[in-house]
């Protein structure tokens, strides 16, 4: 005779709950229990010096007036030129656009990060992926997944295992996956589910610590400094910095590495993650890492998404460094320009 | 015994044409009937009012409340004839900055109501709150704010379901232009947004592949009726029933 269970049994679920607001000062490393690398603490160190030495710099401090745009008013404010930021424009503004806006928008065309300074005035308006017209804000959100992919990857291996990041492609939304390539020291790995599912759940961790991407434009010296022990970063620089000029890094946490930008605001911007699958790239010698994510506050049904997941599984074929010999572009991450812009 | 079935005035009539000239005519519907609020420490109107002038000073300072239905109905009367006096006398006029004074118990929100409600309710055509229903049990509060109520000094068990408990419905009452999120999603589809670029691009994706086991297919169409292992076919996603993109 079986026991029928109790109908007064009320499991807890149903109510969503926003989280807590966090203070948005975030402690930089963000997985404690695996110790860093030295090269990825040099890099940092590196990225530190750096920074402290371009804001002493900017020396006398000069005020620019900056028209911000918003649903939630418009206001012109005098802000510090080469220090203040998108991200301390929309303090002024709401707490609402500091948590959900994912890149800023100066004088109507030009995609700039939350967190990177404003050098004259101008007007500002902010990005939702929530927007009218999101293209810019998605891909920008894309980017921002394929960066915080490598950081995941660059540490969720056992130490005798060499990782070394290669690069991402542009973001590229209808290929179905955001994508990182990179050298991992294993022969023939075939990852488990479980593994896959690990990857997931670091990507969500690493969401949740809500860490802000830092942008510095660097010379060259510096740049090759940093990414002495790649070599396939090196190769990477030279060739951007004779297109460009400038080598732009970007940091999360202590993870440092080079694209050409924007990111988003900051990494809790991401809601649903998968890591979908990892495929060998036999000519490259590379495993190319895929996954899909949606931003925070976008719902889409079970199935639909499994969808997304299932073609996330299949490789994709986005400028694969070795047959993207005609158009091939060292990081092709600096080859296209996001010119078309949102309203 | 009164021989006509006309109501004797029991008190002398007001002018309303008159009076309508005084006071700014609200933009919500104000029902006759006064509730009666009880369990005031005053009794009588002035405890009554004194239990509202709480619930006023929070809807201007917070912007957003939930609470009993029936207080914050009367309390958004009061609220709408605060502001509207503001709007329509300024802060020059001495009733109305006594009227702020008194309904107001934080002495930093009457700067609030003159310099930051005011401009906003300048030019608006309607009513300056919106009041909603809310719900008075939410499903993973179990019926434990139900029994706390009832049995203040009790431990309670949450699991025990409400056995003659009184809920009172609840109110959410808003003051119009707040920066918080919208209560009610708008079921806004943009083919532009991110779940519907990914989507499209799949079922191109899909539909762009060679169908799998050519050779098999025939067989397949034998046995279609019983055969369990289908392929993978994805449905186009429907604008209206699959795919829904909520702006926030």
């Amino acid at each position: 005779m079986t026991v029928r269970p109790s109908f007064h049994v009320i499991s807890r679920a149903g109510r969503w709950v926003l989280t807590k607001p966090k203070n948005e000062v975030t402690s930089r490393s963000f997985s404690l229990t695996v110790p860093l690398s030295n090269a990825t603490l040099r890099r940092s160190l590196l990225f530190d010096a750096e920074k402290k030495k371009q804001r002493q710099a900017v020396g006398r401090i000069e005020k620019i007036e900056v028209d911000v745009v918003s649903d939630f008013g418009n206001e012109l404010l005098i802000m510090n030129k080469d220090l203040s930021t998108p991200h301390d424009c929309a303090k002024h503004i709401s707490k609402f656009v500091v948590q959900t806006a994912v890149v800023a928008l100066i004088n109507s065309n030009q995609p700039w990060d939350m967190h990177r300074p404003l050098t004259e005035a101008c007007r500002l308006q902010f990005l939702k992926t929530t927007d009218k017209n999101p293209w810019v804000a998605n891909n920008v959100f894309w980017r921002s997944c394929s960066f915080m992919l490598g950081a995941v990857v660059s540490k969720a291996f056992r130490d005798d295992i060499s990782v070394v990041l290669h690069s991402f492609p542009s973001p590229n939304i209808q290929s179905g996956s955001f994508v990182l390539d990179a050298y991992i020291g294993l022969e023939s790995w075939n990852p488990s589910p479980e593994e896959m599912r690990q990857l997931s759940k670091e990507m969500v961790k690493l969401s949740e610590k809500e860490l802000i991407f830092e942008r510095l434009s660097v010379t060259k010296e510096v740049a090759e400094d940093m990414f002495s022990d790649n070599p396939y970063k090196l190769g990477h620089i030279s060739k951007i910095y004779g297109n460009h000029n400038e080598v732009v890094i970007y940091r999360l946490g202590d993870h440092v590495d080079i694209s050409r930008g924007p990111m988003m605001s900051h990494t809790g911007l991401i809601g649903r993650c998968t890591i979908a699958s990892v495929h060998y790239l036999k000519e490259d010698q590379l495993y190319r890492f895929q996954g899909v994510a949606l931003p925070k506050g976008h719902k889409l049904n079970h199935y639909a998404y499994g969808i997304l997941e299932k073609r996330a599984m299949l490789l994709n074929s986005h400028m694969i460094p070795s047959e993207a010999s005609l158009s091939y572009e060292p990081t092709p991450e600096y080859a296209t320009e996001a010119k078309e812009v949102s309203n | 015994m009164r021989m006509n079935n006309k109501p004797v005035p029991l008190r002398p009539l007001i002018h309303y044409a008159d009076l309508s000239k005084l006071v700014s005519r609200l933009k919500i519907p104000v029902h006759w009937h006064v509730k009666k609020l009880r369990g005031g420490e005053i009794p009588g109107p002035e405890g009554r009012l004194l239990k509202l002038r709480k619930s006023v000073t929070a809807l201007i300072k917070y912007e957003r409340i939930e609470m009993d239905y029936y207080p914050a109905e009367e309390a958004r009367g009061y609220a709408e004839r605060l502001i509207s006096e503001a709007v329509r006398h300024g802060p020059q006029c001495p009733e109305t900055m006594e009227m702020a004074d008194w309904w107001l118990e934080e002495k930093q929100l009457i700067h609030k109501l003159f310099k930051v409600l005011v401009p906003r309710y300048q030019h608006y055509p309607s009513s300056f709150t919106n009041f909603y229903r809310a719900p008075f049990w939410y499903f993973s509060d179990g019926f434990q704010s139900q029994l706390n109520e009832k049995y203040p000094d009790r431990e309670i068990n949450e699991t025990i379901p409400a056995f003659r408990t009184v809920s009172y419905p609840k109110g959410l009452l808003e003051l119009k232009g707040n920066p918080y999120p919208p209560i009610f999603r708008t079921n806004v589809t943009n083919p532009r947004s991110i779940q519907n670029v990914l989507l499209s691009s799949a079922k191109d994706f899909f539909k762009s592949q060679p169908p799998k086991d050519t050779k098999d297919s025939k067989a397949e169409v034998s046995n279609a009726e019983n055969s369990s292992n289908t392929d993978f076919v994805p449905v186009e996603p429907n604008s209206e029933g699959n795919v829904k993109e909520f702006s926030k």
